[in-house]
C-alpha cells in the first residue's frame, strides 16, 4: 500500500474506532475495543512495521504523523468514554446498589463487665475525683477487727445488728459483716492525713429473698485529719451524691446509731423518680435510704493507732447493690449473683 | 416497736399533732417511723339497744335488735347475746369498712332485714376480743364514735439498740415532746403510793447471790388482788403496741414495761416456797415448765429466780408456769429487776427464746427504771385490781449506778458538727432531754445525763444530742478545709488495673459473672477441689457453707443455670478472690483470680479450636496487665481433661491452668458437649514489674516463608518452634504454627505441623538465596533432632 493509502487507512481506523467506542456501553467493551484498534495485533499498531519499507524521511515523517494522530485519537476517545461510563455508573448508584438498611445490625461477639462492676468503679471513681483512694482488705477478717475494735464488745446486743458467719477451724474467724474493719486497718498502715474508700464483700447470715443476700457488696469512705466536721461529712456525702446521681439531688442526714460511729446519720437521697414529690420507689417519703455515716468514735480512733485528741474523723457506708437498684430499677437483689445472661446482658 | 398515737400524744401532753406529724418528729430525731396506721372510725356511730328477741327462723342462734340510731331506727342482727336493751354500741352502716377491714353489707337473714352491724372490740381493733358486742360507756344514739372513743393509730418505730429507754412510750414521748421544743411535764420517777403494814420485808426475803449478773431486785407484795378484766383504755393500749389483754394482773405489768422500758413480772406470792426469792445461777440438772408451757433444762451459766426450793423464772426472759398469777390468786409479788445484758442475750441464744423482756434487757437498763416501773405498776393494780400496796419493800440494790458526769466545753461541740449553736439554744435542747446542766466558771459545762440514759460518756455523746435537736439540716455542708492528700493516691488500684483484662476478656465475647463466696462444700468435696477450704460453722444453708477455693465451681453453675434458662453456649468469666486456709495463721490466703469458661463446643474439633482461642484471648487480656511472655507446660489437673489441659507460666513460675475441662466435671453439672476454661492467680502477675517499651518499626522488608514439618504424634509445636527459633539464627524475626494436619498426605502415627517464619534484617534487604540457605539449615536441624520431614 502506498504512504498515502496508509496514511489515510489511519485515518479510517481512527474514525471507525472513535465512532464504536462512543457508542461503547460498558468497560468491559471498552477494553475489548482497546485490544481492537490498539492491541499489539491490531491493524493500526502493525502500521510502524510498514514505515520502515519507505525511503523517504519525509513520507516516514507524514506517515508516522498520521499514525500518531490515530492512535491519540482513539486513546482520547476511550479515556472519554470510561470516563463518561464511570460518571454515568456513579449516577446509578442508587437504584443498581442499594440494600436494605433497615435490616439488623449483626452484632459483634462482645461480652459486658457485670453491673456491679460498673457501678463500684462509678463510685470509686467519684471518691477518686476527690482525693481519696482504694484500699482493700481481708473479707474472712478477726471478731478484733470487725467488732471489737470498733467498738463492739463481746456478747454486746448491739451485735444483734449484725447477724455473722463463723468459722470451724478457729473462734476468732468471721467473715465480716460490712468494710469497716478496713477502717482500723487503715488507721493502721497510713498516717493522717487519710481519705480513703473501701469497697468489697460483705456477709451477713440473712436467708436469700429480693432484698436480703448472704452476701453483698458495700463500700465505705473514711476520711481521718485534723478539725473534720459533721458539716464536713454532710459536705462530702453532698459530693459524692451529686457525682453518682447529678446535681439535682438533695441529701438528708437523719440521727442514728453505729457503736463506731458518734454522731451516727442515715442518709438519704431524694428520690429521682418523683424528684422527692413522694411514689412507689420511695414509698411516698420522697427520700430514698442509702447509707449510714458519723463522726468516727475516739475509741475506734484510738484502737486504729489515731490521737483523737488531735484528730477527727468521719465515715460514710452504703450497698453497692442498692444504688444499682435504684439507679437501673432492679426489684431483685438475687439476680447480681445469679448471672442469667439474659440479665447481665442488659447493662 | 408499735406505739399507740393516742398513748403516745397523751404522756406527751400535745394534742396539736397528726400522725403523720409524730411520724416526722421521731423520725428526723433518730427513731425512724416505717409506718403509720390510722384507726379509722370515720362512719361509725352510737347507737342504743331498744329491744332484743331470738330469730324466729333462723337454725342457728340469733338474736334480732331494734337499734335507736337518734334520727331512726334499724335492725340489726347479731350472734352474741349481750347486747341487752339499753346498751350502747357502735354500730356499722351498710357499705362502711370497719377498722379490721371488715365490710358492712345491707342483708336479710332468714327473712328478717340486717340494716347494719354492733362492731365487737375486734371489729374496732380495740383488742382481739370477739366473743361478744362491745358496748360503750357513754355517748348518744347518732353521736360519731370518733367524739367517745378517743382516735388512735398504730405507729411502727424503730428504735436503735443503744437507746433501750425508749422502747416505751414514755420515752418516745419525751423525744417527741422534745423534737416540737417543748419539755416533758411529767417527773420520771412516780410517787409513792402509801403502803400498808405489814411491811412487805416481812411477806417476802429477797437474796441476791450472783451480784455480778443482777445489780438490782425490787420485790414488792401487793395483796387482796381481784384478777378480772383491765378497763378498756387499758387494753386498747395494750393491744395497739401489739400485747394481747389478759387480766389485769398481767396486763399492768405489760403495760408499765409498755409505758416505762422497765420489764415486770408478777408472781402468785402463795406459791413462792419458803416466801424467799434468791437470784443465783442454775444448778446442774435443773429444769423449769415455763409459761409458754415448755419444759426448759438450764446450766449453770444461766440466771434464775428460785424460790427456798427451785428455780420459778428465768432472769429476764420468762416466768414458770407454776407461780404464775392465775384467776385465783389475791396476793401478789411485783418484780421489777436489773439484769446484766450479756447474759440474758447469752441465755435467750442459748435457749433459743427471745422475750419482750429479754429484748429490753440485753440493752442494757438503768436499775433506777426499776424502782420507777415498780411505783408506777404498783399504783396501777391499786387502782385497778384494788391491790393493796405494803410498806417497805424489799429492795436489794448490790451495784449501784454510777453517776455520769460529761464535763465538755461548748465550743467543742460547735468543732465537732461545724457549725454554732448558740449556749442558750444548746442548753434549752439538753434541759429538754433531761439533762442537767451546771456551767463551771472557767466556762466549761458539767453535765449530767438523766438516770435512764445509760449511753452518754463523752463530748462527742453531747454533740450528738444538740445536733439532734438543733436539726443536722441546718448544718452548713463543706468540704474537708485544710486537707491535704495522702500521698498513697496517684497509684491506680488494683481493681482499675484489672479492668485492662476486663475489657480484653469482654472483647473476646466473655461476659463478666460476680458469684457467691460462699459455695457448698459437699460440691467442692465431690469435684476433690477442697483442699484448704474454709468450712462455715453457722451456715444458712448447705448451698453455702463453705468458701470457694477455685472459680470454675462457680461459673460451671452459671452455665448450668443458663442451659437450664435455654442458653446451652456461655462464654463467662469472673475476676475474684478465693479463700485458702493456711496452717501458720488463723487468716486464710484470698489471692484473686481469674476464671473463664465457655461451654457449648459441639465437637473434638470445636473444644481443640476454643482451646486455642482461650488461650489466644488470655494472652491478650494478660498483656493488658503486663507485657509478658506466657508458657505452656502439658500438665494434668483436677476439672480439665486429661489430654486436653496445660499449666499457664508466667515468668518461670506457674500461676494455673488452661484446659478443656473433664467430661466428668460436665456431666456432674448437667452440661451437655464440650467445655473449654482457664483459671490462674492473677497476683504474681499482678506483682510483676515488666516496663512497656516501644519497638522502632522495622526500616526493610520482611521475607515470609513457610514450612510443614512431618513429626511423630508425641512432638509439640512449642518443642518444634523451640528449634526453630534456636536454629533459625538472629535473622529470624518470627516463628508461629498456625495448622496442624493428620490425613492422607503424612503416614500413619505421624502429623504435620506448618510453621510460618518471618525473616528480616534490620540493615538491609534480605534476598531470596539468604533466606533459602537458613531455611536449608533449619530443615536439617529439624531433620536431626526431631527425624521431622518435609512437606511440600
Ligand atoms: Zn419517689
Amino acid at each position: 500500500m502506498s504512504e498515502d493509502g496508509l496514511a489515510q487507512r489511519a485515518r479510517e481506523i481512527a474514525a471507525e474506532a472513535v465512532g464504536a467506542v462512543a457508542r461503547a456501553a460498558a468497560p468491559e467493551e471498552l477494553e475489548r475495543l482497546r485490544v481492537t484498534y490498539l492491541g499489539s495485533r491490531s491493524e493500526l499498531m502493525a502500521m510502524p512495521r510498514a514505515f520502515r519499507t519507505l525511503a523517504g524521511a519525509e513520507e516516514r515523517r507524514v506517515l508516522g504523523q498520521a499514525f500518531n494522530a490515530a492512535r491519540t485519537a482513539i486513546e482520547a476517545a476511550l479515556d472519554q468514554r470510561a470516563r463518561e461510563l464511570e460518571r454515568s455508573r456513579l449516577a446509578d448508584l442508587a437504584e443498581t446498589e442499594a440494600i436494605d438498611v433497615t435490616f439488623p445490625g449483626i452484632e459483634p461477639r462482645i461480652g459486658r463487665l457485670h453491673v456491679l462492676t460498673r457501678v463500684q468503679r462509678e463510685i470509686e471513681t467519684v471518691m477518686e475525683r476527690l482525693g481519696y483512694h482504694v484500699e482493700v482488705g481481708p473479707e474472712v477478717e478477726t471478731d478484733w477487727y470487725n467488732f471489737e475494735a470498733l467498738n463492739l464488745p463481746p456478747g454486746h446486743a448491739v451485735r444483734d445488728m449484725q447477724d455473722t458467719f463463723f468459722f470451724t477451724s478457729s473462734e476468732d474467724l468471721l467473715l465480716r459483716t460490712h468494710t469497716s474493719p478496713m477502717q482500723i486497718r487503715a488507721m493502721e498502715r497510713l498516717q493522717p492525713p487519710i481519705y480513703v474508700i473501701v469497697p468489697g464483700r460483705t456477709y451477713r447470715r440473712d436467708a436469700s429473698d429480693a432484698s436480703h443476700s448472704p452476701q453483698f457488696m458495700q463500700v465505705e469512705a473514711l476520711a481521718v485529719d485534723e478539725g473534720l466536721t459533721v458539716g464536713d461529712l454532710k459536705g462530702t456525702v453532698m459530693a459524692f451524691a451529686e457525682g453518682v446521681w447529678g446535681a439535682e439531688r438533695r441529701i438528708r442526714f437523719r440521727p442514728n446509731f453505729f457503736p463506731y460511729t458518734e454522731p451516727s446519720f442515715e442518709f438519704d437521697v431524694s428520690c429521682g423518680v418523683c424528684a422527692g414529690r413522694g411514689c412507689r420507689t420511695c414509698a411516698g417519703t420522697g427520700w430514698l435510704e442509702t447509707g449510714g455515716c458519723g463522726m468516727v468514735h475516739p475509741n475506734v480512733l484510738r484502737n486504729g493507732g489515731v490521737d483523737p485528741e488531735r484528730y477527727t474523723g468521719f465515715a460514710w457506708g452504703l450497698g453497692i447493690e442498692r444504688i444499682a437498684m435504684l439507679r437501673y430499677g432492679i426489684d431483685d437483689l438475687r439476680l447480681f449473683y445469679e448471672n442469667d445472661l439474659r440479665f447481665l446482658e442488659q447493662f | 416497736m408499735r406505739v399507740s398515737y393516742e398513748w403516745l400524744t397523751d404522756l406527751a401532753g400535745v394534742r396539736d399533732v397528726t400522725p403523720t406529724q409524730v411520724a416526722e418528729v421521731l423520725t428526723m430525731a433518730g427513731f425512724p417511723v416505717d409506718e403509720v396506721r390510722p384507726i379509722d372510725l370515720s362512719g361509725l356511730q352510737v347507737g342504743r339497744v331498744l329491744s332484743q328477741r331470738p330469730h324466729p327462723a333462723s337454725r342457728h342462734p340469733l338474736w334480732v335488735h331494734e337499734v335507736d340510731l337518734g334520727d331512726h331506727v334499724r335492725s340489726i342482727v347479731a350472734g352474741a347475746a349481750n347486747a341487752v336493751p339499753g346498751s350502747l354500741v357502735a354500730v356499722a352502716l351498710p357499705g362502711t369498712t370497719v377498722p379490721d377491714g371488715t365490710v358492712v353489707r345491707d342483708a336479710r337473714i332468714a327473712g328478717i332485714p340486717a340494716q347494719g352491724m354492733m362492731c365487737s372490740e375486734r371489729e374496732l381493733l380495740v383488742s382481739d376480743d370477739h366473743g361478744g358486742i362491745m358496748l360503750l360507756d357513754g355517748g348518744k344514739p347518732g353521736q360519731a364514735l370518733e367524739e367517745v372513743l378517743p382516735f388512735d393509730a398504730w405507729l411502727d418505730v424503730e428504735v436503735t439498740p443503744n437507746r433501750p429507754d425508749c422502747l416505751s412510750h414514755l420515752g418516745l414521748a419525751r423525744e417527741l415532746a422534745a423534737g416540737l421544743g417543748r419539755r416533758l411535764e411529767r417527773p420520771f420517777m412516780p410517787a409513792f403510793v402509801d403502803g400498808i403494814e405489814p411491811p412487805g420485808t416481812e411477806l417476802i426475803a429477797v437474796e441476791i447471790e450472783a451480784p455480778d449478773l443482777c445489780a438490782r431486785y425490787i420485790g414488792a407484795p401487793i395483796t387482796g388482788v381481784r384478777v378480772g378484766p383491765s378497763p378498756r383504755w387499758l387494753r386498747r393500749r395494750l393491744f395497739a403496741a401489739g400485747v394481747r389483754p389478759i387480766n389485769n394482773v398481767v396486763d399492768v405489768t405489760n403495760y408499765v414495761a409498755l409505758e416505762y422500758g422497765q420489764p415486770l413480772h408478777a408472781f402468785d406470792l402463795t406459791r413462792i416456797r419458803g416466801r424467799r426469792i434468791v437470784v443465783r445461777r442454775a444448778r446442774p440438772g435443773e429444769e423449769l415448765l415455763c409459761l409458754d408451757g415448755q419444759l426448759r433444762r438450764l446450766d449453770s451459766e444461766m440466771l434464775v429466780i428460785a424460790d427456798a426450793e427451785a428455780p420459778i423464772a428465768i432472769a429476764g426472759l420468762i416466768g414458770g408456769e407454776e407461780s404464775a398469777v392465775s384467776e385465783a390468786t389475791t396476793d401478789v409479788l411485783l418484780e421489777a429487776a436489773n439484769f446484766d445484758g450479756v447474759s440474758v442475750r447469752a441465755t435467750s441464744r442459748a435457749l433459743r427464746l427471745r422475750t419482750e423482756a429479754s429484748t429490753r434487757f440485753e440493752k442494757g437498763l438503768s436499775p433506777e427504771l426499776a424502782q420507777a416501773g415498780a411505783r408506777r405498776a404498783a399504783a396501777l393494780l391499786a387502782q385497778l385490781a384494788h391491790g393493796r400496796v405494803h410498806l417497805n419493800w424489799a429492795d436489794r440494790y448490790p451495784r449501784p449506778q454510777d453517776p455520769v458526769r460529761v464535763r465538755f466545753r461548748p465550743e467543742q461541740v460547735d468543732a465537732l458538727l461545724g457549725v454554732h449553736v448558740s449556749l442558750q439554744e444548746m442548753e434549752s435542747a439538753l434541759r429538754r432531754l433531761d439533762f442537767q446542766v451546771q456551767i463551771q466558771d472557767d466556762g466549761s459545762w458539767d453535765l449530767l445525763p438523766p438516770v435512764y440514759r445509760l449511753d452518754i460518756h463523752i463530748p462527742a455523746d453531747v454533740a450528738e444530742e444538740v445536733g439532734r435537736l438543733y436539726g443536722y439540716d441546718k448544718v452548713p455542708a463543706t468540704l474537708p478545709g485544710n486537707r491535704r492528700f495522702s500521698w498513697v493516691a496517684p497509684l491506680p488500684s488494683q481493681e482499675r488495673r484489672l479492668d485492662g483484662l476486663r475489657h480484653v476478656l469482654a472483647g473476646a465475647g466473655f461476659t463478666e459473672a460476680v458469684t457467691l463466696a460462699l459455695v457448698s462444700g459437699a460440691l467442692l468435696d465431690r469435684l476433690g477441689v477442697a483442699e484448704r477450704a474454709m468450712r462455715v460453722l453457722n451456715p444458712v444453708s448447705d448451698e453455702q457453707d463453705t468458701m470457694r477455693t477455685t472459680l470454675l465451681p462457680s461459673l460451671l453453675q452459671v452455665a448450668a443455670l443458663n442451659a437450664n434458662r435455654g442458653r446451652p453456649a456461655v462464654s463467662v468469666f469472673e475476676v475474684g478472690r478465693v479463700y485458702l486456709r493456711r496452717a501458720d495463721r488463723p487468716q486464710p490466703d484470698e489471692p484473686v483470680r481469674l476464671g473463664a469458661l465457655r461451654t457449648g463446643l459441639g465437637s473434638a474439633e470445636a473444644g481443640r479450636t476454643a482451646f486455642l482461642e482461650l488461650k489466644g484471648a488470655l494472652e491478650r487480656a494478660l498483656d493488658a496487665l503486663v507485657p509478658l511472655q506466657v508458657a505452656y507446660q502439658r500438665d494434668a489437673a483436677t476439672l480439665f481433661h486429661p489430654g486436653r489441659c496445660a499449666r499457664v507460666v508466667v515468668a518461670g513460675r506457674p500461676v494455673g491452668y488452661l484446659g478443656e475441662l473433664h467430661p466428668a466435671v460436665l456431666r456432674d453439672f448437667d452440661l451437655d458437649g464440650r467445655a473449654v476454661g482457664v483459671e490462674l492467680d492473677l497476683e504474681p502477675v499482678l506483682a510483676l514489674d515488666v516496663p512497656r517499651r516501644a519497638c522502632p518499626l522495622p526500616r526493610f522488608p520482611a521475607v515470609h516463608r513457610d514450612l510443614a514439618v512431618v513429626v511423630a504424634e508425641e512432638v509439640e509445636a512449642a518443642t518444634l518452634e523451640e528449634t526453630i527459633r534456636g536454629a533459625g539464627g538472629e535473622l529470624l524475626e518470627s516463628a508461629l504454627a498456625f495448622d496442624e494436619y493428620r490425613g492422607s498426605q503424612v503416614p500413619e502415627g505421624k502429623k504435620s505441623i506448618a510453621f510460618t517464619m518471618t525473616f528480616r534484617s534490620p540493615e538491609r534487604t534480605l534476598t531470596d538465596a539468604e533466606v533459602d540457605a537458613r531455611l536449608e539449615r533449619l530443615r536439617r536441624v529439624l531433620a536431626d533432632r526431631h527425624g521431622a520431614t518435609f512437606r511440600a
